[in-house]
C-alpha cells in the first residue's frame, strides 16, 4: 500500500493516549459492519488492529447457514456447514426471483447482512445501491433488481471502471432512466445527465451542451425483454462534443471519457468518506488526498477502503458514535450484539421494519437515493426505531417470538454479579462501560442511534 | 392560526416536557425558521381511480341529452340534490350537498385534456405528470412532486405522504423531495409509552443534542398524537368506517398531531363501472362525499379549517351513452372536487353539454392544468413551471 502524504490517512498505530482497545473494535464493527458480538469483539481487541482489519478486508469468517422452509424461503433451522452460505443465499435469492414478490429479494438481502462472513462488502453495496440508486417502482422486476444487486456487490470493492460499465450497460439502469425514450433525432437526457450529475463528475464539471452531446451518443442503448442491448439503428453516430474530445462517439466512449475526469476520483473519495466518517470530521484536503491516491490507482475502490479502515483518521476520537447510523445498521447491530441470530429472525419481517424506518431496500426515494445523515431521524423514523427496539426485546421479530436472555447472554460470557451484567450490556452495545440500566433502556439512548 | 406544530409544542412542553424548557424552545425556534409565507398549507389529494362517471355525479338532469343517453342509469330528477335549476348531486351525496351548501366545496365541471387517452393507465400518467401526450411522453415525476421540488421546504417531515398500502402513485415522484407510503396510523404510535428522554449529557456534542431533540419532538408528537386518537374513540369525529374514511381520518390525525407534511394523497379505487353500476357507484360517490367531509368537519373542530384543501380527481369521466351492461365505458372530462373553508364554492367553469358531443364523449371545457396551476400557486405557495395551456381567464379556485 502506497504511504500517504497527509495526516489523515497516516496508519494508525496504537499509542498509550490512543490504545487499541474495545471501544475502538466497538466502532470498526459498527461502522464497517453492522457490529458484531461479544466473542468477536475480545477476539479482535486481543489480536490487534492488523488482525481485525485484516479480517474485516478479507473475506469468510464463520458462516452459520440455515435449511430453508419452503413455504417462503426464509432460513429456519441452523445447519453446521460453514460453506452453505453461499449455496443458500442463492438458493433464497432464486426463489424470490421466480416469486417475483420484491419482498422476498428484501429478505435475501437482509439474510445476506446478516449472515455474510464478509459485512464490509454487504455494506458496500448499500453503499452502491444508494449512489446508483434504482427504484423497483419503476423497474418492477424482481429478476432485473437483483442482477443489478449482484453486480453491485461483485464490483463493490473493485475498480470504479469495472462498477460503472456493469451498472450503467444493464436493463434496471436502462429502464430507470429511460433509454428506452433516447433515439437517434429525439434524444432523451435523462441518463445523460444522472450520468454526470449523480454517478460520475458532479454538478459543476459539465456543460447543458455536454448533457445534449452525451445523449447522443447514448443513442442506441436500450432494453428488450428484460436485457440491456444495442441497436445500430437507433444510434446517432454523427460527430459530438463532449468535455472538450470531439469524436463520433458511443456509449462506451462516454464511460471511458467520465472515467478519465479529475472530479471523478474525488466525488467517489467524498462517498466513502459519507460512510466511514462522522460529521465535520474529515477535511477537504483529506479528500483530495484520497482523491489523488484513487487516481494513481486507477480508481481501485477497495485501495480506497483499506486506506480508510486502516487511517488514524478513522480511529481517532471525533470520529468514534458520531454519525447517525441507517435503520439497517440500526437494526441488525443489536441482533448481532445479543446473539439473536440463531434461530433466525424473520427476514421478511426485517425487510418491513426498515421499511417503516425510511430504507425500504430497492426503493430509494429517487435518483439522488437516501439523502442520510440526521435526515433518517424525523418524528416517524424515531417512533419507528423505538418501536423496534420494542419489538426486538419482546422477542417479536422471530416465528416463533423468541426474546433475547440478556442474563443468559453475560453468564455465557462469564458475567455472573449484577453490576458485572450492567457493564457488560454497555460494553456489548455501546462500547463503553459508562451506561446503566437494562437493554431496552439502553437501545433507547441517543447513542444507539449513532455509532 | 399560522402553525398548529408551534402551538401544541407550548401546550406539551407544559404537559409533557415540564422539566426540559430550554431544549423545548430550541425546537420552537428550529421551527420558525422553517416557515414561509404558505407554510402550513396543506393539500389533501383523494384519486378516485378507474374513471368517475361525472354524468352520474354531478348530473345536467336538464339537458335534454341526459334522457336521451341514460336510460337504465338515468338518476331520476326528483331524487337529485338540486345544485341550480338545471344541475343536481347523485342523491348519495348528500355530505357534498352540505358542504356546498356550508360554503366550501368547489365543483370544476367538465375538466379534462385535449386528445384525451382512453387507457386507464396512460390517461393516469397524463394526470399525475401533467404532461399531455401519447405513450411515448417521458413521464418521470409527478406534478406534486416537482412542485415539492421547487418548494423544497426544510421541515422535520416528508414532503408527501401516501396513506395506504398501494404503491406510490406517479403524481408524488419526484427527482429529489421524499415521499413516503404510511399503511396505518399505528406506525406513529408508541408501542411502549414513553416519558422524555433523559437530558444527562449535558456536555454533549451538536449531533447528540440533534438527536436527543428529535427523540424528544417524536415522543410528544406521539403523546398528542395519542390524545388525538383517544378523543376521536368518543363519539366526537364521525368517520365512515369505509376504507377511505379511514384513511382521512389517519390524516387528519396526523394533521392535528403537528406534522409539518404539506401533501398528503389517497386512493379510492373502484370507478371503472363498466357493469350494473347504480348500486356500487352510488356506494363510491357517498363514500367519497362521507369521508370527506368527516375529514373537514374534524378539522374545522380542531380549528384548522383554514389550513385545509381537498381535492378530488379521476383519470377520466365516462362515455355519455350508457352501454348494454347497465355500465358505461372510458370517456374524457369529468368533474374535479375542491373542498375547504378557503375554496370558492360552486359551480366553477362552463358546464358541458351532452348534446354537444366529440365521438359520443364530453367536450371538456376546462384543462386540468389550469386547476394544478391554482391549487399549486394560490394554495401551495409554490410554482414548478408547470407548462398550462392558455386559459381565457383565471378560475379563481380559491377565496384567498
Amino acid at each position: 500500500m502506497t504511504v500517504a502524504s497527509q495526516a489523515a490517512w497516516k496508519r494508525y498505530v496504537p499509542t498509550e493516549s490512543r490504545p487499541w482497545d474495545l471501544r475502538c473494535v466497538h466502532h470498526l464493527h459498527r461502522r464497517a459492519g453492522f457490529g458484531a458480538d461479544w466473542g468477536q469483539l475480545q477476539r479482535d481487541v486481543k489480536e490487534g488492529p492488523d488482525a481485525a482489519i485484516d479480517r474485516m478486508l478479507g473475506v469468510a469468517e464463520l458462516v452459520k447457514s440455515f435449511d430453508v422452509d419452503d413455504s417462503n424461503a426464509e432460513p429456519k433451522v441452523l445447519t453446521t456447514s460453514a460453506t452453505d452460505f453461499e449455496s443458500l443465499q442463492q438458493l433464497i435469492g432464486d426463489a424470490a426471483v421466480s416469486s417475483g414478490d420484491i419482498n422476498r429479494l428484501k429478505a435475501w438481502w437482509f439474510y445476506r447482512m446478516l449472515y455474510s462472513g464478509d459485512p464490509l462488502t454487504e455494506r458496500m453495496t448499500l453503499m452502491w445501491h444508494n449512489h446508483f440508486a434504482t427504484s423497483n417502482l419503476k423497474v418492477a422486476n424482481v429478476a432485473i433488481m437483483k442482477r443489478q444487486n449482484d453486480s453491485l456487490r461483485k464490483h463493490a470493492m473493485g475498480k470504479f471502471g469495472d462498477l460503472l460499465r456493469a451498472v450503467i450497460k444493464d436493463a434496471a439502469m436502462m429502464v430507470w432512466l429511460d433509454a428506452k425514450a433516447n433515439r437517434k433525432g429525439k434524444p432523451n437526457e435523462n441518463l445523460a445527465r444522472e450520468l454526470m450529475e449523480l454517478f460520475t463528475l458532479g454538478v459543476g464539471h459539465y456543460s447543458e451542451t455536454d448533457v445534449k452531446e452525451v445523449a447522443r451518443a447514448l443513442t442506441g442503448w436500450t432494453v428488450r425483454d428484460g436485457v440491456f442491448e444495442q441497436v445500430a439503428s437507433y444510434h446517432d453516430g454523427g460527430t459530438k462534443q463532449i468535455l472538450g474530445e470531439q469524436g463520433d462517439f458511443d456509449g462506451d466512449d462516454v464511460l471511458t471519457i467520465l472515467l478519465k475526469q479529475e472530479p471523478l476520483a474525488h466525488r467517489i473519495a467524498m462517498r466513502l468518506c459519507e460512510v466511514f466518517f462522522g460529521e465535520d470530521v474529515i477535511t477537504d484536503d483529506a479528500i483530495d488526498e484520497l482523491a489523488s491516491g484513487l487516481r494513481r490507482h486507477d480508481l481501485d475502490i477497495g485501495w480506497a477502503a483499506e486506506t480508510i479502515l486502516r487511517s488514524e483518521a478513522f480511529f481517532a476520537d471525533d470520529n468514534i458514535g458520531n454519525r447517525v447510523l441507517d435503520p439497517i445498521q440500526f437494526m441488525i447491530g443489536p441482533l448481532r450484539a445479543l446473539e439473536m441470530l440463531d434461530p433466525p429472525p424473520s427476514t421478511l419481517l426485517l425487510a418491513e421494519w426498515a421499511s417503516k424506518l425510511g430504507q425500504d431496500l430497492f426503493y430509494p426515494p429517487n435518483v439522488f437515493g437516501w439523502p442520510g445523515g440526521r435526515s433518517w431521524l424525523t418524528t416517524r423514523t424515531m417512533i419507528g426505531r423505538a418501536n423496534y427496539v420494542s419489538a426486538l426485546c419482546q422477542g417479536e421479530l422471530h416465528r416463533p417470538s423468541s426474546p433475547p436472555d440478556i442474563e443468559a447472554l453475560a453468564t455465557k460470557h462469564g458475567f455472573l454479579t449484577p453490576k458485572s451484567r450492567a457493564k457488560f450490556v454497555s460494553e456489548l452495545l455501546l462500547g463503553h462501560e459508562n451506561e446503566s440500566g437494562d437493554t431496552e433502556a439502553n437501545l433507547r439512548r441517543p447513542a444507539s442511534q449513532l455509532g | 392560526m399560522k402553525t398548529n406544530r408551534r402551538r401544541f409544542l407550548g401546550q406539551s412542553s407544559a404537559v409533557l416536557l415540564g422539566t426540559l424548557p430550554s431544549l423545548v424552545s430550541r425546537a420552537v425556534v428550529a421551527d420558525d425558521r422553517a416557515l414561509t409565507d404558505h407554510d402550513g398549507k396543506i393539500l389533501v389529494v383523494i384519486q378516485m381511480s378507474g374513471g368517475n362517471d361525472g354524468i352520474n355525479t354531478i348530473v345536467p338532469y336538464a339537458d335534454e341529452g341526459y334522457a336521451k343517453h341514460r336510460k337504465k342509469l338515468r338518476l331520476p330528477t326528483d331524487r337529485l340534490l338540486k345544485i341550480d335549476d338545471s344541475i343536481g348531486f347523485h342523491p348519495s351525496m348528500r355530505s357534498a350537498a352540505d358542504l356546498l351548501e356550508q360554503g366550501k366545496l368547489g365543483i370544476v365541471q367538465g375538466v379534462g385534456y385535449p386528445n384525451p387517452s382512453r387507457s386507464h393507465d396512460t390517461s393516469m400518467a397524463i394526470w399525475h405528470s401533467a404532461r399531455v401526450g401519447g405513450e411515448d411522453v417521458l413521464r418521470s415525476h409527478g406534478w406534486l412532486g416537482r412542485t415539492m421540488d421547487a418548494a423544497r421546504n426544510q421541515a422535520d417531515a416528508p414532503d408527501m405522504i401516501l396513506v395506504g398500502d398501494e404503491p406510490q402513485p406517479l403524481a408524488i415522484q419526484s427527482r429529489r423531495s421524499t415521499a413516503v407510503t404510511l399503511s396505518d396510523v399505528t406506525d406513529l404510535r408508541l408501542r411502549v409509552p414513553q416519558s422524555e428522554p433523559s437530558a444527562h449529557s449535558g456536555a454533549a456534542t451538536s449531533l447528540t443534542r440533534f438527536v436527543e431533540q428529535t427523540m424528544q419532538n417524536a415522543t410528544a408528537t406521539a403523546n398528542v398524537l395519542e390524545r388525538n386518537i383517544e378523543k376521536e374513540t368518543d363519539a366526537s369525529a364521525k368517520y365512515p368506517s369505509t376504507k377511505l374514511g379511514q384513511r382521512m381520518q389517519t390524516i387528519s390525525t396526523m394533521v392535528k398531531s403537528g406534522f409539518q407534511t404539506p401533501i398528503y394523497y389517497a386512493i379510492q379505487d373502484g370507478y371503472d363501472t363498466h357493469a350494473a353500476q347504480l348500486p356500487s357507484h352510488s356506494r363510491l360517490l357517498r363514500e367519497f362525499s362521507d369521508a370527506t367531509k368527516a375529514f373537514l368537519d374534524d378539522v374545522e373542530a380542531s380549528g384548522l379549517s383554514d389550513r385545509v384543501c381537498v381535492m378530488g380527481f379521476s383519470e377520466f369521466g365516462r362515455r355519455v351513452a350508457e352501454n348494454n351492461s347497465e355500465g358505461t365505458d372510458h370517456g374524457t372530462a369529468g368533474p374535479v372536487f375542491l373542498a375547504g373553508s378557503q375554496v370558492r364554492s360552486g359551480l366553477i367553469g362552463p358546464t358541458p353539454k351532452l348534446t354537444d358531443l366529440v365521438d359520443g364523449d364530453l367536450r371538456m371545457t376546462t384543462d386540468f392544468r389550469n386547476v394544478y396551476q391554482e391549487v399549486e400557486r394560490d394554495w401551495l405557495g409554490c410554482k414548478q413551471g408547470l407548462q398550462t395551456p392558455e386559459s381565457a381567464s383565471s378560475l379563481m379556485l380559491f377565496d384567498v
